[in-house]
């Protein structure tokens, strides 16, 4: 049995990152799936692995990590199986710089409107009492105030129009990045392509104004060409919800 | 082509990498590496000549920070700068091991991420936007006009017009303070260094801290091992050699727009 334990939701975003570089790595591991639509990451049992209920978590032995990104990096360098990073030291620069943008300026962005249009909408048919209760107990002050603003729908429309702003921006700035090199920041697959994967898999449906087989051809030759790795196949695999039946959508849409 | 890097007074990110650059070796020797001097709040950063890959500098995260220029490209973010700095000359400055290399990681985003733009708040806000806001209109409005970042640039106008919310200074206090409190945590256990040998996440930490002793004495208070291992970074020759490039004899108050204080969550 796998020393390994990977405590993650859906193949998306944050927890999509270790599931897809364990996989890419052929490291097995012990899936443990945390609904976060349920509030499992704020129970007992989860927060006695991470006291802080993000997801995800990983526990190798008695080590246990948190975040996704260095998560990722942990997996590349602990275990055998193909390097994720490039070899050259200023192509690790741009993956790492790359995968700073998502986690940092683009990605709370992708976030904010995911949580609007589909979080917010799918916690707020609980019970309004069970809901106050499960907010409570969650541990960071600042994922409080995410989870009262997505489930009670109370995103600013100037805070929501920055993160369309930036969104728009993002796409653009990875299509131009892609039209460079085959990859994202380099010329092999690397952390930062699981990384902008993970948030951009979607695109074509989910921004349909601005990405799409006539606006950002680079984007799809890209999606097209990760989405084909048996890795890929297999963590998608995983998902339980509409999320990751995005999946056979997108291959269809793709030439 | 030459490779240069583009650095503001010794402080902060500048500091971090300046002497992450004089620890690896790379600044002395036929293919040294040049370091030149620039005015961050001057927006000298946004003037930089010759540049033919500008994406890291127009769009990052750290906000006016150092700029490694490489073949054109312009390389940002003092984390990842130092690290390429230390893999070029042989990786010293990070651990070997995957467990402590992530712990290192890990460290150094809690520090970028949170007492970075928490100090680049309550630093430029004592020692910074008096400057911006005693120029004319019309030279401020030529300083920005290359900054290609909108979010940026804003923080450039918030910092002219004295926008500093009551709630991001006591959120910013909070988050220096817990930055500390993290140094002096990790350090009570007798060790010299954050993470055991000397690390990148020394010069990150020190580069942010240095010039919070003044604004924010109180978060330093009764911090012994803080206080000696600040004393031991500072010592350090690498350190020093950055220290003595200030043009200005006080490289902790020089500031300039840092990363953006969390949009949400």
């Amino acid at each position: 049995m796998s020393d390994i334990t990977l405590y993650h939701w859906e193949p998306n975003a944050n927890s999509g990152k270790p599931m897809l570089a364990l996989m890419e790595k052929g490291v097995p591991f012990t899936s443990h799936y945390i609904d976060m639509l349920a509030f499992d990451q704020h129970k007992p049992d989860y927060l006695a692995v991470n006291p802080q209920g993000t997801i995800p978590a990983m526990t190798h032995g008695d080590r246990v990590l948190v975040e996704s990104t260095a998560i990722m990096e942990y997996v590349n360098d602990a275990f055998a199986g193909p390097d994720l990073m490039p070899g050259d030291a200023q192509d690790r620069w741009r993956v790492r710089w790359w995968m700073k943008f998502m986690d940092q300026w683009l990605g709370p962005s992708f976030s904010m409107i995911g949580w609007s249009v589909f979080v917010g909408p799918m916690v707020r048919k609980r019970d309004p009492e069970e809901l106050a209760a499960a907010i409570d107990r969650i541990p960071l002050p600042e994922r409080r105030i995410a989870w009262r603003k997505a489930i009670n729908g109370s995103f600013g429309e100037a805070e929501l129009a920055e993160s369309r702003r930036r969104v728009a921006l993002g796409i653009a700035l990875l299509e131009a990045e892609l039209g460079k090199r085959d990859y994202v920041g380099s010329d092999s697959y690397s952390l930062a392509d699981i990384n902008i994967f993970n948030s951009t898999y979607s695109l074509p449906l989910s921004q349909p104004d601005l990405a799409g087989r006539d606006k950002t051809p680079n984007i799809m030759r890209w999606l097209k060409r990760v989405y084909q790795r048996e890795a890929v196949a297999k963590t998608w695999a995983m998902g339980r919800t509409d999320l990751a039946h995005r999946y056979s959508l997108i291959m269809e849409g793709i030439d | 082509m030459a490779t240069i890097l583009y650095h503001g007074e010794p402080n902060g990110p500048s500091l971090a990498v300046l002497a992450a650059l004089a620890e690896s070796g790379l600044d002395t020797g036929p293919n040294a590496i040049a370091c030149r001097a620039i005015d961050l709040l001057a927006g000298d950063r946004h003037r930089i000549a010759g540049l033919t890959e500008t994406l890291a500098l127009d769009f990052a995260v750290e906000g006016e920070g150092p700029v490694l220029v490489i073949d054109g490209e312009a390389m940002t973010e003092s984390v990842f700068v130092a690290q390429y700095l230390d893999e070029v000359a042989g990786g010293a400055l990070q651990p070997r091991d995957a467990y402590a290399h992530w712990q290192m990681l890990m460290w150094c985003r809690r520090i970028t991420e949170r007492c970075a733009p928490a100090a680049a708040f309550l630093g430029l806000r004592a020692q910074g936007a008096d400057r911006l806001a005693a120029m004319s209109d019309d030279d401020f409005a030529t300083l920005v006009a290359p900054i290609v970042s909108e979010d940026l640039k804003q923080r450039w106008h918030d910092t002219r017009t004295g926008a500093f919310p009551d709630a991001a200074d006591t959120d910013s206090r909070a988050k220096v303070a817990g930055a500390v409190d993290m140094v002096e945590a990790q350090l009570v256990d007798g060790r010299d260094w954050l993470m055991g040998p000397l690390s990148i996440a020394d010069f990150e930490t020190y580069g942010w801290l240095m010039g919070m002793v003044a604004i924010l004495p109180e978060a330093f208070a009764d911090r012994p091992h803080t206080a000696a291992w600040l004393a031991r970074v500072r010592a350090r020759p690498s350190v020093q050699s950055a220290l003595a490039r200030s043009a200005t004899g006080r490289p902790e108050a020089a500031w300039a727009p840092g990363p953006e204080i969390n949009r949400w969550g």
